[in-house]
């Protein structure tokens, strides 16, 4: 009795995990798809018009907001990385200098407590003209100094990138001090007596030591990214115009304003392939570089 | 090859004084151990000589030049790690080759000097191995390799050793043995284990608590220690301490152990200080010199008739250890002979006057 | 007796003091991360000062000024008189709302996911694997994919509108990753414990509450952080489950600030942002250390 109900307990405590990835991941995933295909604007329609199967996505990528969009998920992956590498300056100047470690680090990580509206919304005052940081400039003198960013639509992504980076590079500085330390100590000696100078000794040893973390943060960056919502709400939401619209936004918005369920799941759709073709290469390369890894501790 | 002097050195961490008006010269061409149980401070006068950590006062002589204020790059130094500190990245010419880019050789001499190290240490046949598709020894020569590339004229050894196989060890201690002998740099090595220090060592700096207790040939150290510390740290089985109190009385200078009632004869010790009436000595008899049986014509200090309690036989060794009162003492036995005796059986035992340490029981220095 | 050396000093004598040469890099460096803190510091300490300013002094323009008169008037308006569209009732609703989501969504979420991760760490399923690794997929999933079919599922149950709703499906995205987290954890209770527990207890549930439910406090509190500070600062569930009487704070937060049309009053926005962020800011200051692990602890996966 006990080896037969040792068996059927864990299954059953399983169960309702079970339920949900199949029922709330699987089946939901399957049904946005399906979705994509039909006609359904505010209520679910199930028929496809075989003809014209690909109808919401024609529409998709006729749009410009979406494009937009795209493109405007590249920018913000392309300067947000600028968070990591931030992330890994300031691991390495606190790895090195030891002092006060805990106190940096305690400042550096403060910002991924604080909410990314409430984020958002400090970063939005601060972009403001008359009242903010350009103004704080022109009453010191330097009056031709411009950081209107999020008020004209060329340049209001990079207000956005500058938020995010301010939010997120104390969590790239922790998980590369995390890195840096699994460094075995004794090669940061034998570099002192070789004379190595320091550039060669980040760029030849310690960098390629760390594939295993920037690689990490590249998959959470990536995914954060493609993530993004709230912090547009917060700064621009989407404007001026629709120059900061993201995917995210861009979906959230099909289904709640334009109240169209087909059109919004083919965006979801496409955040969820962006996903995967970010997500799977990344997600191998390191199970490939953890494989190496072991195998040469084992050796 | 440069003499390597440390000037009364003195290194504090914080609050904690770990090493107070250290003095120490190695000279040219030398393979000085610095040989201590944990905490005694030798790695810490390592890395001081290294570079890698700053002297509170005194200054560290490397040849003609002061070093004290130098950094690690500019001394003229080479040094092997304790875990080897391979870089992970590069191939083992990569590593060879490494530690001389600071040196601005070109690349002739570059080569030249990895491919002789790499003869040397034998291993050309690895040049492209990674540090993780070798085996320990052979990460080991890689390490010690780079070292040597750099040609200069002292090396230095934290522990090198410690992380191989009983087998590997004795490979590698015969090797840089003989890369001593042929390179003839100054060498100063860092080691707990007393083989390493006794087979390898030109002299031998045996530390404790942040003060040298001794330096001398291997041969010295073993025959004539200079203190309590000294006499119990090198030897295995470890030397037998009988307290004793000493009588003095005209010509004659006795040590009685009490628990066994004996008094051991040590008039004709070489004192260098005057023994005292009643005072305390402590007596280092090492287990290989005792006799067993009668000491047929020899003048024994001492004869001993003891009960035996036990023995352990390893191979090549017997050990018999002898119940003296209570404390048992450590015999070499003949592994032959070992079998023959009975647990519980007394046994003669004698030991030889001109082999006795005699210690001052106050202070454990050698009297 | 100890040998002829002296005893470890622990009084030190002092010497004078070499010309330590603290490097200029080491300074340069001290110098550089303490501005980088300060760069991060500075919206904080804006939003701070702002909230304590007369709105006579914010429009003069001087965003790093300290309140000539520190007034918490501010303060006072934004808990009770912020306006939302038509409705000035403040911002404790949502602070309340909040509280009523997260307490639910922390219950939800561990009970799930600390059974599931139990469940797959310590007993022998065969299809652990896969289920772990698909678990690691969904992991990743974005909302938006699962969004509608849920917004159905939950109508369907009639819970839509109500904190319920919210907590319920925070736990549902939670689990995928709580999970994988409690199941690293409990891998590494080592098996004979295991069979000493099946052994003395025997059956499942058992053992998880009598030995390992107790021995998990370490990961309890790394969840708890992350659930609580993903939670409070979530913005888009609340938006998409909550109704109008269960809108959490960021939800009314972002409506009044951003949504809103009309006067500005900067002031009491900025005290409104500040309610908002103190809750999880005061998590995260007085257990800075579990949060640390937290983080990592979410990052490294599998």
């Amino acid at each position: 009795m006990a080896v037969r109900w040792s068996r059927v307990a864990p299954q059953l405590a399983l169960s309702p995990a079970v339920a949900i990835t199949v029922v709330a991941f699987f089946g939901a995933i399957l049904w946005t798809i399906y979705m994509s295909f039909t006609r359904s604007r505010r209520l679910p329609d199930y028929g496809i018009d075989w003809s014209e199967w690909s109808r919401q996505y024609d529409r998709l990528f006729n749009d410009s907001a979406w494009t937009t969009a795209l493109s405007n998920l590249v920018i913000l992956a392309a300067g947000s990385a600028l968070a990591i590498v931030f992330g890994f300056v300031l691991a390495a100047l606190v790895n090195r200098e030891k002092r006060g470690e805990g106190v940096f680090r305690t400042i550096f990580l403060y910002p991924l407590a604080v909410s990314l509206i409430v984020t958002g919304l400090v970063w939005r005052w601060m972009f403001n003209p008359g009242l903010g940081i350009e103004n704080f400039f022109h009453q010191l003198g330097w009056t031709d100094f411009k950081f209107n960013w999020i008020a004209q639509a060329d340049t209001a992504m990079y207000g956005i990138i500058l938020a995010s980076i301010w939010q997120s590079t104390g969590f790239f500085m922790a998980l590369m001090l995390s890195g840096l330390k699994s460094i075995n100590t004794e090669i940061w000696s034998a570099a002192r007596l070789d004379g190595v100078s320091i550039w060669r000794l980040y760029a030849e040893i310690i960098i390629p030591m760390m594939k295993f973390t920037f690689l990490t943060c590249a998959i959470l960056l990536s995914l954060g990214v493609v993530k993004a919502y709230d912090i547009v709400v917060a700064m621009t939401n989407g404007g001026p115009g629709q120059s900061t619209w993201t995917p995210a936004y861009y979906a959230i918005n099909a289904y709640s304003i334009r109240n169209n369920i087909g059109f919004a799941s083919a965006a979801a759709v496409i955040m969820l392939l962006i996903t995967l073709v970010i997500f799977l290469p990344l997600v191998l390369l390191t199970a490939w570089q953890l494989r190496r890894r072991k195998r040469a501790a084992v050796a | 090859m440069p003499q390597v002097r440390f000037e009364n050195i003195v290194k504090q961490f914080g609050r904690l004084t770990v090493l107070e008006n250290l003095n120490l010269t190695v000279e040219d061409g030398e393979f000085l151990v610095l040989l201590g149980p944990s905490g005694c401070g030798k790695t810490t006068l390592l890395n001081l000589l290294a570079g890698l950590i700053e002297v509170t006062a005194g200054n560290i002589v490397i040849g003609d030049r002061d070093v004290t204020d130098l950094d690690p790059k500019d001394r003229g130094l080479a040094m092997v790690f304790q875990s080897y500190a391979l870089y992970p990245t590069k191939s083992v010419r990569g590593n060879l080759k490494f530690g001389l880019a600071a040196q601005r050789l070109d690349r002739a001499e570059i080569e030249r000097r990895v491919d002789w190290a790499a003869k040397l240490l034998q291993i050309s046949h690895l040049y492209d191995r990674k540090p993780a598709q070798l085996s320990g020894g052979q990460r080991q020569r890689v390490a010690i390799g780079r070292a040597l590339v750099k040609n200069v004229g002292v090396l230095l050894f934290d522990e090198p050793l410690s992380n191989l196989d009983a087998k590997l060890r004795t490979e590698m201690r015969l090797e840089i043995k003989k890369l001593h002998n042929e390179l003839k740099q100054t060498i100063v090595y860092v080691t707990h284990d007393q083989i390493e220090a006794m087979t390898m060592a030109t002299r031998i700096a045996v530390m404790d608590g942040g003060v040298i207790q001794q330096i001398g040939t291997p041969d010295e150290i073993y025959e004539v220690p200079a203190n309590l510390f000294v006499a119990r740290f090198i030897g295995a089985p470890a030397m037998n301490i009988f307290d004793t109190v000493l009588k003095v009385g005209g010509n004659s200078v006795q040590a009685l152990h009490a628990p066994t009632s004996v008094a051991i004869d040590i008039s004709d010790y070489p004192f260098a200080t005057r023994p005292e009436d009643g005072m305390p000595a402590n007596l280092g008899l090492r287990p290989e010199h005792f006799v067993i049986g009668d000491a047929n014509g020899a003048r024994p200090a001492a004869i001993f008739d003891l009960p035996l309690r036990d023995t352990e036989k390893t191979g090549s060794d017997a050990t018999a250890f002898l119940d003296a009162g209570g404390q048992l003492v450590a015999v070499r036995a003949d592994p032959g002979k070992v079998a023959g005796m009975e647990v519980g059986k007394p046994m003669r035992v004698s030991f030889p006057r001109e082999k006795l340490n005699v210690f001052d029981g106050r202070n454990g220095r050698r009297m | 007796m100890t040998a002829g050396a002296l005893a470890p000093r622990v009084a030190a004598a002092v010497y004078p003091r070499r010309r330590r040469r603290i490097k200029a890099s080491s300074i340069a460096t001290l110098v550089f991360l303490t501005m980088c803190c300060l760069f991060v510091a500075v919206p904080l300490y804006v939003i701070i000062v702002t909230s304590f300013k007369e709105m006579s002094q914010i429009v003069e323009g001087d965003i790093f000024s300290l309140p000539r008169t520190w007034t918490i008037e501010p303060w006072y308006k934004a808990w009770n008189t912020l306006c939302t569209g038509q409705y000035c009732d403040g911002i404790k609703t949502g602070f309340f709302n909040s509280i009523k989501i997260l307490l639910p969504s922390i219950f939800f979420s561990i009970a799930i996911s600390a059974v599931t991760g139990y469940a797959l760490a310590l007993w022998n399923v065969r299809w652990a694997g896969t289920f772990l690794f698909i678990l690691f997929m969904c992991a990743f999933v974005p909302f938006q994919i699962i969004m509608i079919p849920l917004i159905l599922l939950v109508s369907a149950t009639g819970l839509y509108g109500s904190f319920w709703a919210v907590a319920l499906v925070h736990a549902v995205l939670a689990m995928p990753l709580l999970t994988l987290i409690f199941r690293n954890f409990y891998k590494d209770i080592p098996q004979e414990l295991m069979n000493a527990a099946l052994m003395d207890s025997g059956s499942f549930w058992r053992v998880f509450f009598e030995i390992i439910l107790p021995m998990s406090g370490n990961i309890m509190v790394v969840v708890l952080i992350l659930v609580i500070t993903s939670v409070w600062n979530d913005y888009l569930v609340g938006l998409t489950f909550a109704g109008f009487s269960s809108q959490p704070m960021t939800l009314i937060l972002a409506n009044a600030l951003i949504t809103s049309r009309g006067e500005v009053i900067y002031n009491v926005d900025m005290a409104a942002a500040l309610l908002t962020a103190i809750p999880p800011l005061v998590v995260y200051f007085g257990l800075g250390r579990f949060f640390v692990q937290g983080i990592t602890a979410g990052a490294i996966k599998g």
